[in-house]
């Protein structure tokens, strides 16, 4: 019997390393060491590290700014070395500057033409995006006067733009006030819903937790765990049992019949996770 | 999401005039108008000197602040805008867009140049009109002075007055200035491409113009004189001719401010040459950027 055809994975990096050359009489720093990852098409997936760990060296290979040492990246299956593979793909940096001399809405159209846009199609993109973003009132105004809060929110407007099926955010909440930070949250929860996919880092990990189908936790510039969330954090050694409208002597009976096996123990009754936060300090103090 | 095209106008037309956008926005204008100024100073200044010498004073004083102002924009400018946008971050939003790296540089080297071609273009205008009144006036004032009256003595006080006064040799001369100053452009780019701060830049590119200028006389010298051996004099001479253009091509200011005509020919052959030094400089800065780690 036939199998069906793996779908095209929407970010596939296969054995990665990334070697940067230092000076004369200096070592060479390696910034990614063979890593492997699979984003599938429509899903959220969050890639966490410390900082220095490879992550956003990654995703600049990943989005073509960077050529890797050895390995390859594809963005739905297309080199990443071939920049036709950048229509489908809107890339919020982190800390994002844009031209200081624009104002907000020039800003868009700017980027909207390069993403092949134009005339009415672009102007009324723009507009949309800016209202997404809460940036109506600052269309106007100059790039040079916004917060940190406010360019985040514009570099999403231009990450989202040309509508794109890939959506990379790099510390997408830096710099942002908690509301703003619980709208970009939606945002990406709302990315989700429309099967959008989204590669995603930041160090907010509980946000990470809500919004990611799977996460990658780098270290060293490898990949030291990679999986569901649920999957992850569950605790290995332990098994929950939920049980609904469960009466007392139940769980009496229960509790009996655990003692009674003598091997195993009741630790707690409740939901047995770890914590993301945890997960993420456990696997990045390990040595490579 | 729209269909990418492998070659786009449009993307570079978009980067030019956003690369145009910046410049005006950082004050370059005021340049223009101090410009205006000095040429209207300068040709109403100095009423001792003869008209013939008072017009060539202007142009003097004009096309000075004519190449003043293409060489520090194509020096300065050019040399900002790569490090800049490194800098800023810009550089990652734009090339995570469809953009190739050459239709960058490209948008970039163009807004210069557009820049440029149209400052110098006002300058032009700007400095025509002073130099045809100018001339009006002074061969009014002639004719009244000597009191010609026939028409052969106006002809003749015309054709003198003329020689230095407003004619297509002078646009001539405003192109030679574009021609040189894009060059200058398209070679700050290029060594930019790899440049470790704005400042390398423009020191570097200000002493190849200065090397530049001078060297079909340094390649003459390597050439003829001195006790260097035959292989070493061809390869020293080629070495100069590969890494500095021959600025001296563009000269063609002086025989304009002294009344001496710029043919056709010339002002063609100085075009040619001129894109031969945009285009090779293009490729080897868009060699030196494609390879570069962002």
């Amino acid at each position: 019997m036939s199998t069906a055809p793996e779908p095209t994975p929407a970010v596939a990096v296969e054995n990665l390393s990334k070697v940067f050359k230092a000076g004369l009489g200096k070592r060479a720093f390696v910034a990614v060491r063979d890593l492997s990852l699979t984003v599938r098409e429509g899903e959220v997936y969050g890639l966490i590290g410390p900082n220095g760990c490879g992550k956003s060296t990654t995703m600049k290979t990943v989005l073509g700014l960077l050529a890797p040492t050895r390995g390859r990246t594809a963005i739905f299956g297309r080199s990443s070395t071939e920049v036709a593979s950048r229509q489908a793909v809107g890339f919020l940096p982190e800390n994002p500057y844009f031209y200081k001399h624009l104002n907000g809405l020039e800003t868009l159209l700017f980027y909207g033409r390069l993403c092949g846009l134009a005339g009415a199609e672009l102007r009324d993109r723009a507009r949309e995006m800016l209202s997404l973003t809460g940036l109506e009132d600052a269309a106007d105004r100059r790039v040079a006067g916004y917060s940190k809060g406010m360019l985040q929110r514009l570099g999403l407007a231009q990450a989202l733009l040309h509508r794109p099926r890939l959506v990379v955010l790099d510390e997408p909440t830096a710099g942002v006030d908690p509301a703003g930070s619980r709208k970009i949250r939606d945002l990406i929860l709302g990315f989700r819903e429309q099967g959008l996919t989204v590669l995603v880092t930041s160090h907010l990990l509980e946000q990470m937790q809500e919004v990611c189908d799977r996460v990658g936790i780098m270290a060293h510039g490898r990949m030291m765990r990679e999986g569901r969330v649920d999957e992850l954090i569950a605790v290995e050694n332990q098994t929950e049992l939920v049980l609904r409208d469960a009466s007392p002597e139940l769980l009496a009976g229960i509790r009996e019949l655990v003692e009674r096996d003598g091997r195993a123990a009741l630790v707690r009754s409740g939901q047995p996770r770890t914590t993301l936060e945890s997960l993420f300090l456990e696997a990045t103090e390990e040595k490579p | 999401m729209t269909s990418y095209r492998a070659f786009s106008p449009a993307r570079i037309w978009t980067l030019a005039t956003a690369t145009v956008t910046q410049l005006l926005r950082m004050k370059i204008l005021i340049f223009l108008l101090a410009f205006c100024a000095l040429v209207v100073a300068a040709g109403f200044a100095f009423p001792v000197l003869n008209p013939e010498q008072q017009l060539k004073l202007l142009k003097d004083v004009s096309f000075g602040a004519l190449q003043v102002f293409s060489l520090v924009i194509a020096i300065v400018a050019t040399a900002l805008l790569l490090p800049r946008d490194l800098e800023d971050r810009t550089l990652y939003t734009i090339l995570s867009k469809p953009v190739p790296r050459h239709e960058y540089l490209l948008g970039k080297l163009l807004g210069v140049l557009l820049l440029i071609g149209a400052g110098l273009l006002l300058m032009d205008l700007a400095f025509s009109a002073v130099l045809w009144l100018r001339e009006k006036l002074l061969l009014a004032q002639i004719i009244q002075a000597l009191e010609a009256k026939t028409p052969e003595a106006v002809a003749q006080l015309q054709e003198i007055v003329g020689k230095q006064g407003l004619n297509w040799g002078l646009h001539l001369g405003v192109l030679a200035v574009f021609w040189k100053a894009a060059v200058v452009a398209a070679l700050a780019l290029m060594i930019s491409c790899f440049a470790s701060s704005t400042l390398f830049t423009v020191v570097v590119t200000f002493c190849v113009v200065i090397i530049g200028h001078g060297q079909g006389l340094i390649r003459e010298y390597f050439l003829q004189g001195g006790t260097l051996a035959e292989p070493v004099k061809k390869l020293l001479s080629a070495l100069l001719a590969i890494v500095t253009p021959d600025l001296g091509v563009f000269d063609v200011v002086d025989n304009v401010i002294n009344g001496e005509a710029v043919g056709l020919g010339a002002a063609l052959a100085m075009s040619g040459t001129a894109l031969l030094y945009l285009t090779g400089y293009a490729v080897v800065s868009h060699l030196l950027f494609v390879e570069k780690e962002l």
